[in-house]
């Protein structure tokens, strides 16, 4: 199967002109259908190339398509890398990808008041994209050089532009103010951005990293003459030494690529309104998938990376700045789907944190538990959407377990996964962070344990306000009902690996089986990584007791949350009231996308508005020939008789250019 | 004084010939056939013999005929993109001219005519020769814009580009003069022998300003900042086949004679500072066209915009004067034939008989009502922002790496950061596209048809945009036959 | 001034300096007459002064071409549209609110190009004046200017197919 992992690529890319093309006219049935399937099969490929590459022992393989360009001396050819990290990669992939496609047949899918289902109106357009995703984030991971990943990492941002704009003509929503009881004036909080507005929000926030990532490329190819992996990373020790700086900006400048596509800090702005886009969406591109890409991107590049440990150190740092800065807006979220969007960037951010220490494997075990339950939990928020005809504020909801036992199982199963709680599959990738964390600087431990105490206890404030209590909308409650089977397979499916995706890496240091570590050692720069994880740093002891905490702070973060909401809900009321302040500063996301409106939106609208005005009237008109007319006492009279248009004008604009390059060509 | 009829090695000027005969024959046919369309089968049928004939010469030696012209692998391969061109806009042209009832022969002859003044351009050794072809493209190409006689805007679109352009015919003139004065010759070899190290002609202060002059006259044809005033207008103004026509051909062609006197008759004389101010020029021409694009909201005028800025991109990969840089070039110009002509045809077909439909907002929920249109719209969109795998993409790579090997990387950098800027107005069509419903006048609008021409027209370019995008060796290939004989 | 001898100063340089009045003042008559019809009556004065140059360069067959050409046929021609068109007599000024922006950067390109080419060390030719100039155009033209001169033929072609087309069409538009 390895020589066919190309199919991997091509039956996405099938899909794609099949729904697009025919999609509409065959009606939805048919997509529904063939959407998924194509997503099976490439899962199939990829399942298979995994046992190739078993029975190889890891041996990395390139696959060569054709010689995409060869431009003199630059030449790129077009061939797929088939080695431990981009396997995994195609199995995360497309295996939830495939899940998340049989859920969205039921998703997109919407009931009335009465029960009527109606297919969405574009239902075939939604698959079109989202097998186009497929396709692109398998492009991503599986390109054997640096150009097919930035063709991937653009792929997925366009499709994921494209899909979370989706819904472009619904507005934007106001969101209730929260009500703190006792008379206090309610926190008002900010509206919810509408999807086309999101999805542009998304785009541009991206471009920024974008350019950076581009940059990177560009570097890498000046530098080294070639965008191979293999041919870059065999130059990199060689390069370290002779011109650390430049491996240090190369490291820098894809990280930039990395913080606008994996939300991090201060790039992180678009991801939360990013929710707008459909469930499916947030749970396979928004969560699981396309913003791991910059994770997968360092993990693809730790020879250059472990080479460069100033940038990799801030990246660890900005991690872990991420993922507490991130978890503590989550606490007061009160649109679900936000909550989980806030503690994706919060996981993102560990991942970073663990990757900048060097921590690549767990980095990568975090990544595939993180897409198990973070996928789950979403798809857990979209069941509810769907039976709650799209409402989505927690405040709403509350007693659901009664009605959607099966989501609201599955979704407890997702959060103990995500808070840590031992034996789930985010304990031992969590734990595993932490302990390395801690071998390079204990101050990153302190903050990922905090973040892993808020993370259980906003998990588990979510879960106990939508699914337990009281209903607190008699209509909505009474309106409620479970999915149907579609959706039930994905829950129960997703919910087994997140229960049991730990045995992936289980703890080394009590003598159990890392598979993922074996399994990615052949991925690593041979030698020096090798020897530096032969090495273990901690003793038992302390490892032992790193897990005992995290443990700890993970149990009593759920404990918290259930005295606060169902104990005594008044408590968090009155917490918020007596420190006001920073709730409101919370509830308004520490006001940064008011910070960037002023900084950056509105005066770029300007110069935009100036430049558009500037370029067509100011610069003719104005400037040259109103400009200097106003010198000699003109002024106004021509000011509304002339417009452009005029040959006259064009001429003696186009003359001054003369002058100016004959000037220079005589004075010089 | 016997007068010496010189032999002439006619071969040289194969192609060219070629096509001016089929414009004279389309001209004879124009008065016996009352189907006009037929004359424009005929044209296509000619330039498909140029292209025969351009393929037998590529590849063999050199051929000069009297030092004033020559068909060597530069030429030849730049025929073949003028070729392109001019098929692609006759394609566009069948359809378009036929809905408003302006089918006439003339078009199709003058269309030729032009094809082969921006061929002798490229084939050009002596000033003259280059000033001849200038001069045939046009003429032609002035009539050409103000074709549409029941559109107002079509005759001043032609009058704009004829007074600007006498305007700057003239600056060329004048820059000829100079240098002759100067060197004491027009041919391009003689000036470059001038102008080597040993006769210590360099700081000449004529050949100074007649080299700016020269530079004038070429950057107001390729629409270059500060001598592109004439573009929006004239684009926006002229008939959609014809601004399709242009927006390439005339751009190749003044590169196409731009390049081979820089690199033939300056390649010495880099103290001149051309280099230095050819890359202000593409600076300058791609953020201004860019910035200036962004604030567009018909997409007709947009794309005149954007054509500014791809200009400003091909400078990038003038200004190294290394034949790297002039393959780059050569690429360029064919990616960019294939995908803004579909991106023109496409407007060409939204665009109404009384030149409405060309606003962005008419653009809007294209892929419920024609898919396969916004299917390729958003390809040639994509492939004009340089997204990869598009052919667009190469093309930049190609000119960009061309500045970097010559140590330009600071060009490069501004030419990946204007690419960035440009996503967002070419996106912005994709968005209108995909993602807005039809506004009320749009879909009270008379149904779009697509003619059959039109058809072949959009799957030529999208196929082309996309294989030589997946496979880029053949474009390659091609280029790298593009050597000065 | 005593000194004064009239056949000190060569009767090269008189006419030399008429022919620029003609020339120049001619040629500004040109862009500042308010009347049409004398703007064309000054071109004709232009070109006369330009065959001037060719007499004094010695280059008779160009001049007579000049005057033939260009001060008989092409300005008749220029007389005769002018008459034929509807309004010949058009008195609104030649100047609009930018003509001391243009004056100004004429005026700068002018003093460039002046300081241009008195800088420049022209080569002088000692060769005597050709004699049969007529021969040497006919062999230059039909010998190394050959293509050139052929190619001239086309681009004649497409300006006579153009105005043919574009005066066809406006006539037709009328109708």
């Amino acid at each position: 199967m390895t020589q066919l992992i190309w199919l991997t690529i091509a039956f996405p890319i099938a899909g794609v002109l099949f729904n697009g093309l025919l999609g509409r006219r065959l009606g939805h049935r048919v997509v529904s259908v063939v959407g998924p399937l194509m997503v099976l099969a490439s899962f199939v490929v990829g399942v298979g190339a995994f046992a190739d590459l078993l029975a190889r022992h890891g041996e990395a393989v390139n696959v060569p398509l054709w010689t995409w360009a060869a431009i003199g001396s630059f030449e790129v050819n077009l061939s797929l890398l088939v080695d431990p990290l981009s396997v995994l990669m195609v199995l995360v992939v497309t295996g939830v990808g495939f899940l998340i496609h049989v859920y969205a047949t039921e998703y997109m899918v919407h009931k009335d008041e009465s029960g009527h289902a109606h297919p969405d109106r574009d239902f075939a357009r939604f698959f079109t994209f989202l097998n186009l995703f497929i396709a692109s984030m398998l492009v991503l991971v599986l390109g054997n050089n640096y150009l097919m990943m930035y063709v991937g990492w653009e792929l997925v941002g366009v499709c994921s532009y494209l899909l979370i704009g989706f819904w472009y003509d619904r507005p934007s929503e106001e969101q209730a103010p929260i009500d703190l009881g006792e008379g206090a004036e309610p926190v008002k909080l900010p509206p919810l951005l509408s999807p086309a507005a999101s999805g542009m929000k998304a785009f541009i926030v991206n471009r920024v990293g974008d350019v950076g990532f581009a940059l990177g490329v560009f570097l890498i190819w000046t530098t080294f003459g070639t965008l191979q992996f293999a041919d870059v990373f065999s130059q990199v020790p060689h390069m370290a030494e002779a011109m650390p700086a430049v491996l240090s900006w190369i490291a820098l400048l894809l990280f930039i690529g990395a913080m606008g596509k994996s939300a991090q800090i201060p790039l992180y702005v678009w991801l939360p309104d990013a929710m707008a886009g459909p469930t499916p969406v947030s749970a396979l591109i928004h969560a699981a998938t396309m913003v791991t890409a910059g994770v997968y991107m360092i993990v693809r590049s730790n020879v250059i990376y472990s080479h460069a440990p100033g940038v990799s150190m801030f990246v660890a740092v900005i991690g872990a700045v991420t993922a507490l800065f991130a978890a503590t807006i989550a606490l007061v979220q009160v649109d679900l789907k936000r909550v989980l969007a806030y503690s994706t960037v919060s996981q993102l951010g560990y991942m970073f944190m663990a990757v900048g220490v060097g921590a690549y494997t767990a980095g990568m075990f975090h990544l595939t538990t993180h897409a198990f339950f973070k996928a789950l939990l979403f798809l857990g928020a979209g069941s509810v959407m769907h039976a709650l005809h799209d409402v989505i504020d927690i405040r709403r909801m509350g007693g659901l377990k009664n009605k959607m036992p099966v989501t609201w199982l599955t979704f407890w199963i997702g959060g103990l996964a995500l808070a840590g709680f031992p034996l789930m599959s985010g304990f031992f990738s969590k734990d595993e962070i932490l302990a390395k964390a801690f071998e390079a600087s204990p101050v990153l431990w302190g903050i990922g344990v905090l973040t892993a105490g808020l993370t259980a206890f906003y998990t588990f404030r979510a879960i106990f306000i939508a699914f337990h209590g009281q209903p607190r909308d008699r209509h909505l409650y009474d309106h409620a009902h479970e999915s149907g089977p579609a959706i039930r397979f994905a829950l129960v499916v997703l919910a087994a690996l997140a229960l049991v995706g730990g045995v992936l890496g289980l703890p080394a240091f009590l003598g159990l089986p890392h598979a993922l570590d074996s399994w990615l050692a052949p991925i690593y720069a041979t030698g020096e990584h090798a020897a530096a994880a032969g090495e273990h740093g901690l003793s038992l002891g302390l490892e032992l007791g790193l897990m005992a905490t995290s443990a700890t702070v993970a149990v009593l973060g759920i404990v918290v949350a259930y005295f606060f909401y169902v104990v005594n809900p008044a408590i968090p009321r009155r917490m918020a009231r007596s420190l006001r302040p920073v709730f409101v500063l919370l509830a308004n996301k520490y006001y940064v996308d008011e910070l960037y409106n002023a900084v950056f939106v509105q005066p770029g609208l300007k110069l935009a508005r100036g430049m558009a005005q500037g370029v067509d009237a100011l610069l003719i008109d104005s400037v040259l020939v109103d400009g200097l007319a106003r010198l000699v006492g003109q002024i106004g009279r021509q000011v509304s008789r002339l417009q452009t248009g005029y040959l006259r004008h064009y001429a003696l604009a186009t003359f001054i250019g003369v002058l100016i390059l004959v000037g220079y060509f005589f004075l010089r | 004084m016997p007068i010496e009829i010189p032999t002439l090695n006619v071969i040289a000027l194969a192609p060219q010939i070629v096509v001016v005969v089929t414009a004279l024959v389309v001209m004879a046919l124009d008065i016996s056939l009352t189907d006009k369309r037929v004359v424009g089968y005929v044209s296509l049928l000619g330039l498909a013999a140029a292209a025969v004939v351009t393929f037998a010469l590529l590849g063999g030696p050199a051929q000069a005929i009297q030092q004033m012209a020559v068909s060597d692998g530069y030429a030849l391969v730049l025929n073949l993109v003028f070729i392109v061109t001019a098929a692609l806009a006759i394609l566009v042209a069948l359809g378009y001219l036929d809905e408003r009832e302006l089918q006439h022969g003339e078009y199709y002859a003058l269309l030729l005519f032009s094809t082969a003044g921006m061929m002798l351009m490229a084939a050009a050794t002596d000033l003259i020769v280059v000033f001849m072809g200038l001069e045939i493209m046009s003429v032609a190409l002035y009539i050409l814009a103000a074709f549409n006689h029941r559109q107002v805007g079509s005759g001043e679109a032609g009058m704009k580009y004829f007074i600007l352009g006498a305007f700057a015919s003239a600056f060329f003139l004048y820059g000829v003069a100079l240098l002759y004065g100067a060197t004491g010759s027009t041919n391009l070899h003689a000036i470059g022998e001038w102008f080597s190290p040993d006769r210590g002609n360099l700081g000449d202060p004529l050949a100074l300003v007649g080299l700016g002059l020269l530079l004038i006259g070429f950057a107001f044809k390729v629409a270059a900042v500060p001598f592109q005033w004439w573009t929006p207008d004239v684009y926006h103004g002229a008939p959609t086949s014809v601004t399709a026509f242009m927006s390439v051909g005339a751009k190749a062609a003044g590169f196409a004679a731009l390049v081979r006197i820089l690199m033939v008759s300056f390649d010495q004389a880099f103290t001149l500072d051309w280099q230095l101010v050819l890359a202000v020029l593409a600076v300058l021409t791609m953020t201004v066209g860019n910035i200036a694009a962004l604030a567009q909201k018909d997409v007709k005028r947009m794309l005149a915009y954007s054509s500014v800025a791809h200009a400003g991109y091909i400078l990038v990969g003038v200004v190294p004067a290394t034949m790297t840089g002039v393959k780059g070039v050569l690429f360029y110009l064919m990616a960019y034939a294939f995908m803004n002509i579909g991106a023109f045809a496409v407007i060409a077909v939204l665009e109404h008989r009384d030149a409405i439909g060309t606003a962005l907002s008419d653009y809007a929920g294209l892929s419920t009502r024609k898919p396969f249109l916004a299917l390729a719209m958003a390809v040639f969109m994509f492939s004009l922002t340089g997204i990869p795998p598009f052919v667009g993409f190469w093309g930049k790579l190609y000119v960009f790496r061309a500045a970097v090997e010559a140590n330009m990387s600071w060009l490069a950098v501004v030419g990946v950061i204007n690419s960035a800027i440009s996503a967002f107005y070419y996106l912005s069509v994709v968005v209108q596209m995909y993602m807005r419903t039809p506004t009320d006048e749009t879909a009270a609008a008379p149904a779009l048809r697509l003619s059959g021409p039109v058809v072949v027209t959009l799957a030529l370019a999208l196929v082309a945009t996309v294989v030589l995008g997946l496979w880029p060796t053949p474009l390659v290939n091609l280029t790298a036959l593009g050597i000065f004989g | 001034m005593p000194n004064f001898d009239p056949s000190q100063i060569p009767l090269v340089s008189i006419v030399f300096w008429v022919m620029t009045v003609f020339t120049l003042g001619g040629a500004l008559g040109v862009v500042t007459s308010r009347n049409l019809f004398h703007a064309a009556l000054y071109l004709i004065l232009s070109f006369f002064g330009v065959t001037g140059y060719y007499v004094l360069l010695s280059a008779g067959f160009l001049a007579m071409v000049q005057l033939m050409v260009y001060a008989g046929a092409i300005a008749i021609l220029i007389l005769f549209a002018i008459m034929f068109s509807r309004r010949p007599m058009a008195h609104e000024s030649q100047a609009n609110q930018q003509w001391w922006l243009s004056l100004l950067l004429a005026l700068a390109l002018f003093v460039v190009l002046v300081v241009v080419v008195g800088a420049v060390n022209w080569p002088v030719s000692d060769a005597a004046p050709a004699a049969d100039t007529v021969t040497q155009l006919g062999v230059a033209l039909l010998g190394s200017y050959l293509i050139p001169f052929e190619v001239v033929a086309v681009l004649l072609s497409v300006a006579m197919i153009g105005a043919i087309f574009l005066a066809r069409e406006k006539t037709e538009a009328e109708e």
